[in-house]
């Protein structure tokens, strides 16, 4: 057993050095922002920093994760769909049992405990499919912080009791009406927001992307997801997964389940993006199959863009993952070959979504689902002795009311 | 048509024309009101125009420019067409221009086809890019420098001594201020910070040092010239840009004010 203690004994840390101290992993990264907001970022990163290296930090992190969001999320094998699709078992990771339904409770508690000691009073957010925006509100009642969410219109239509639960929380949710009404020009108002604010402001991103120190921070707080999985795999089967899956938004529940496996090359990685109706500009939000390097929103990374180089809109069913650009340390690892892409379209990731209900009587969000779809795929290519993990990031109690909408359309339709 | 590329600033070259920066976006509503915005401007021999280029998702910007960017967004706009027809504007109805806009577009580009594109064309001075950073910048800077293009730092309220000191250094062509905090067309007063700032920045650097965002008024021009080497109008003309005798109306009130602030 000398090579399994040389496995655990790695305690699934991850080794990879990066990011530099400019925030770049190889050529993907940055700090693109006006220079308003950079004593913001050079302040939030030498703070995250030392924070990080404190243990007591960390242990009220843990905690909290722990007594108030239910961490350790279970990892659970998946038994009947492992049997109906009669190839490699299916483990999944169940972040959807955290508080609130979804990893983005874990960001949230993680950058409120930083926003805290940096003595900022007001926490602001961008949210797509509503999940983060109420993980933020919930984090601000929690810790006495005034709070206020930027979402898209059509968000907002779509992901209705997700802007109940962020109001009855206590935050307000502020309608963006400009370009696609997503997440992105969420985003750009959450900047906007921030630059005049950034003194008593913390903006608390979602995801593992825009300027440095965000992905590293949301990616160092999300890697519990890996760190547990591992654990659990090891405890459970003696041996580490040989595949993970996850949906692929801004990348964070991708990299938190991915990165503490990063130096176990017997474990295979994909990420899974938004489909969509077709690989064509404006129908998708598959970046690394219609994408190319650009720079938006303070990152240096893969981007769906026009020939002339304005941001193209996306679409997906999915709120969460409907995004023109990813996380740079995907990309970096994209290029690298570490880590495999490929993307589910609405119509499969819809499927995915009641098979799973139906099969282990677990609802996923729509998010989810394009990884619980991918998943099935691989699974039936792979021989029963192999062992795979999917990361059900999030739960679908969110898209219960869309769902059922598009189903009867479809209805009608056909 | 080939024009000499102007290798030292106007200012320095012993001409000091008024202390005024309109910042215009291309084509809002159209690119012959944009060439006859820039004729006006070069008739008046301003210190230089900040040409907006219209990008997708102006994050720094305000409501009145994201209108405008909306409005003049096209295939006809993006960088590559106003370069070719810039080429096409004789050289007299051109004033000194800075090329605003966010930095993927020029990335999208290639920043060297972009600088030698721009060198060839002469009228261009040097480009304002809201959201590449000092840090980012490094990668860049020298460039543009290369190419004889000015690449402007921007200071503004949250920056520190050290660091404004090292952005001002590596500054080419002006040095922006921007006056407050938040995105363009919100409301500036300026203060006493205002002025000491300023004043420190006029003490580590030749380059003129000019404020905006926010600028609203002809007398906030004068006030902000009593202290400051130039004043860049955004958002305010913008706001009339769609009508051009409002915005030639806007723009000599902004004129006249700024001739007067230098006196
Ligand atoms: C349940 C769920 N999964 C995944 C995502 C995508 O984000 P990320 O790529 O950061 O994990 C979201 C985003 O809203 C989500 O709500």
């Amino acid at each position: 057993m000398k090579g399994e203690s040389a496995i655990k004994s790695r305690q699934g840390r991850g080794t990879s050095p990066l990011p530099d101290v400019r925030g770049y992993f190889g050529e993907f990264g940055g700090r693109f922002v006006s220079e308003t907001l950079m004593s913001a970022l050079l302040d939030l990163d030498r703070s995250f920093k030392k924070a990080w290296r404190e243990s007591a930090f960390r242990k009220e992190f843990r905690e909290i994760l722990a007594d108030y969001s239910g961490r350790p999320t279970p990892l659970y094998f998946a038994r009947s769909l492992t049997q109906e699709m009669g190839g490699a078992a299916i483990w999944l990771k169940r972040e959807d049992l955290n508080h609130t339904g979804a990893h983005k409770i874990t960001n949230a508690v993680g950058q409120a405990l930083l926003a805290r000691r940096m003595g900022k009073t007001r926490l602001i957010a961008e949210t797509g499919a509503g999940q983060h925006g109420v993980a933020t509100a919930t984090v601000a009642a929690r810790f006495g912080f005034d709070c206020r969410v930027y979402m898209g219109s059509e968000d907002i239509r779509r992901q209705a009791l997700n802007v109940f639960r962020m109001k009855l929380l206590g935050s307000e949710v502020c309608p963006v009406d400009l370009g696609g009404k997503t997440l992105k020009d969420a985003i750009s108002e959450a900047l906007r927001d921030w630059s005049r604010t950034v003194q008593t402001t913390h903006y608390l991103l979602g995801t593992a992307f825009g300027p440095h120190p965000f992905p590293l921070m949301v990616r160092t707080f999300q890697s519990v997801i890996g760190q547990e999985a591992r654990r659990q795999m090891l405890s459970r089967e003696g041996r580490l997964p040989d595949a993970l899956v996850a949906c692929v938004g801004g990348g964070s529940n991708a990299i938190g389940l991915f990165h503490p496996f990063i130096d176990d090359p017997s474990v295979r990685m994909y990420g899974i993006e938004a489909g969509g109706r077709s690989i064509s500009p404006g129908d998708h939000a598959a970046r690394f199959a219609g994408g190319s390097i650009g720079v938006l929103q303070g990152t240096r990374t893969y981007v769906l863009q026009n020939p002339d180089g304005q941001i193209e809109n996306t679409h997906s069913v999915s709120a969460g993952l409907d995004y023109s650009a990813v996380g740079p340390e995907l990309s970096y690892f994209r290029d690298s070959g570490r880590i495999s892409f490929d993307w589910v379209g609405d119509d499969e990731a819809l499927e995915a979504f009641q098979t799973l209900s139906r099969t282990e009587g677990i609802i996923p969000a729509l998010e989810s689902s394009h990884a619980v779809a991918y998943g099935l795929r691989l699974a039936r290519t792979m021989s029963r002795d192999r062992l795979i993990i999917i990361n059900l990031s999030g739960r679908g109690d969110k898209d219960v009311v869309e769902v059922s909408r598009l189903l009867e359309q479809k209805e009608g339709t056909s | 048509m080939t024009r000499s590329p102007r290798t030292l600033p106007r200012w320095r070259r012993g001409i000091s024309p008024p202390p005024l920066i309109p910042y215009i976006v291309a084509g809002d509503p159209d690119l012959e009101t944009t060439a006859e915005y820039l004729a006006l401007a070069a008739k008046k021999g301003l210190f230089a125009v900040e040409l907006g280029i219209p990008f997708s998702d102006p994050t720094a910007d305000g409501p009145v420019i994201q209108k405008a960017t909306q409005r003049s967004l096209r295939h006809e706009t993006a960088l590559e067409n106003i370069l070719a027809w810039l080429s096409g504007i004789p050289e007299e109805q051109l004033p000194p221009l800075y090329l605003m806009t966010y930095f993927n577009l020029f990335h999208h580009m290639g920043v060297t086809r972009f600088c030698r594109e721009a060198h060839r064309l002469g009228c261009i001075e040097g480009v304002v890019i809201p959201d590449l950073s000092f840090e980012d910048g490094i990668l860049y800077r020298k460039v543009f420098r290369e190419h004889g293009i000015n690449l402007v730092g921007f200071v503004s309220p949250t920056t520190g001594m050290d660091r404004a000191r090292r952005i001002v250094k590596e500054s080419r062509g002006f040095v922006y201020y921007v006056g407050l905090m938040g995105t363009t067309g919100s409301a500036l007063h300026v203060t006493d910070e205002t002025r000491r700032t300023v004043g420190m920045l006029k003490e580590w650097t030749q380059l003129p040092v000019c404020v905006g965002f926010g600028i609203s008024s002809g007398a906030m021009v004068e006030e902000i010239l009593q202290f400051a080497d130039g004043v860049i109008v955004g958002s305010r003309l913008v706001q009339d840009e769609e009508n051009p005798t409002k915005w030639k109306e806007t723009f000599e009130e902004f004129f006249s004010a700024a001739v007067k602030g230098k006196g």
